[in-house]
């Protein structure tokens, strides 16, 4: 047990300790939620000093290991009676059923998508980074280089929490809902040197970079395997438009040997293409998870 | 001893009880509000020892928030971090119905028990 704390930031600190495990993004919540309600708190008592309020907190509030089992307690079980029963949760056994089951899961067919945006992001982001790194850099000598780069470092934060939110609504995991919380009130110059210090600053750089490559290989892939599957269901159909006189003007010509083949083997490239289109279903939701894990790992700063 | 037993009791009936007593603030009021200010309304309401502790509202806020139950938006405050103002949904209203329909029913058979009327 703590000994009762007697200021916000001791009150903060115990809940962010007491809270020590648990998901990062919650953490952030609820030390914003206990900002919120201790600083309004002062400022509705103006007459007591910061001690004398937050020794009333344990019996209004809550203290800060109540507050950091109600929130665990509320993620889990608000969370589960609210939820629709995922797909996961009725994922039969039968392994034919599970693995066409993917088309259901709407989480697939956004990281389809993700996986196709990713090209864009993926080249504003690096285009972000290389002209913010060096114009930084260039302008160091003048006076505006520390406030421009303060900007870059900031607007690159807001980037990455865009990301983890398109992220979330993508896949459905958890991802912080607020800038991380700048931890106790210091000065400027501190604030300056503890971001500097702050190995997220430079991962978050680091991912925003990465993103080009990883989102050309996202989109080839994506496009690649789309492309195949559309192939090879459509064209033993556009073989049989053929056969029956269709004239498809130039372009698309069907060899002679293949056109005759065409019958018997029209089922095995049709089920192919749906065999494939699949995998890539499951690829794009792997690809989901995988792209979180890797968020979390560079985006959202590890124990906060 | 009594104390204990009573206190785990409440919780367990709070579990529930705070997201619909939630939802019925934000409904019964035109103007969105924030975390403190609910917070302060539940204690107002509630004369004597406090039901459940105002950190506990926080958290169930936002689990019916991120449920598509409670928009919110985030407004800067002079006092200290951004306040995040509650408002419901049409989705809450309905989800409110419901709720409040088996909390009458729930009610009413727990009292028949306790109230001894039932033969």
């Amino acid at each position: 047990m703590n000994r009762a704390p007697r200021s916000i930031d001791e009150y903060l600190k115990q809940l962010r300790d007491a809270l020590q495990g648990s998901d990062p993004a919650l953490i952030q919540d609820a030390l914003y939620d206990a900002e919120e309600y201790l600083r309004a708190e002062c400022a509705s008592h103006p007459d007591k000093s910061e001690a004398d309020v937050l020794e009333l907190i344990a019996s209004t509030y809550g203290a800060p290991e109540e507050v950091a089992t109600a929130y665990r307690d509320t993620e889990a079980k608000v969370s589960a009676a609210l939820r629709p029963i995922t797909p996961r949760s009725v994922e039969s056994s039968n392994p034919l059923r599970r693995f066409f089951g993917v088309y259901s899961d709407s989480r697939a067919y956004l990281s389809l998508f993700y996986m196709l945006l990713t090209l864009v992001t993926g080249i504003l982001y690096f285009v972000f980074v290389v002209t913010g790194l060096s114009l930084s850099a260039g302008l160091a000598v003048l006076i505006i280089g520390l406030p421009f780069f303060l900007a870059f470092i900031g607007i690159a934060r807001v980037l990455a929490l865009g990301e983890g939110r398109l992220l979330e609504a993508i896949t459905g995991e958890r991802m912080p809902r607020r800038p991380v919380h700048p931890g106790p009130r210091s000065g400027v110059w501190a604030r300056i040197g503890e971001m500097l210090k702050d190995a997220r600053t430079w991962t978050t750089l680091a991912y925003l970079l990465l993103m080009l490559p990883l989102g050309i290989f996202y989109f080839v892939v994506a496009v690649t395997g789309f492309s195949l599957a559309a192939g090879l269901v459509v064209g033993p159909f556009m073989v049989l438009a053929q056969h029956l006189g269709w004239d498809f003007n130039d372009g698309i010509s069907v060899m002679q040997p293949a056109l005759l083949a065409a019958p018997l083997i029209a089922p095995f490239t049709i089920a192919l293409g749906v065999l494939i289109f699949t995998a890539l279903m499951h690829a794009a939701r792997g690809i989901g998870r995988l792209q979180v894990a890797f968020a979390r790992a560079l985006l959202v700063k590890p124990g906060m | 001893m009594d104390d204990s037993h009573a206190r785990k009791f409440q919780k367990d009936l709070n579990a529930g009880l705070v997201a619909l007593v939630l939802l019925a603030v934000l409904n019964r009021t035109s103007e969105d509000l924030y975390g403190y200010e609910i917070a302060k309304r539940l204690q107002k309401a509630n004369e004597g020892e406090s039901l459940f502790k105002e950190g506990t509202v926080y958290p169930v806020l936002r689990a019916l928030s991120a449920h598509g139950l409670l928009t919110s938006r985030i407004v800067p405050s002079y006092s200290g971090p951004p306040r995040r103002y509650y408002r419901i949904t049409a989705e809450g209203r309905a989800v409110l119905g419901d709720w409040s329909g088996i909390w009458v029913q729930t009610r009413d058979f727990v009292d028949r028990f306790i109230e001894g009327v039932e033969e």
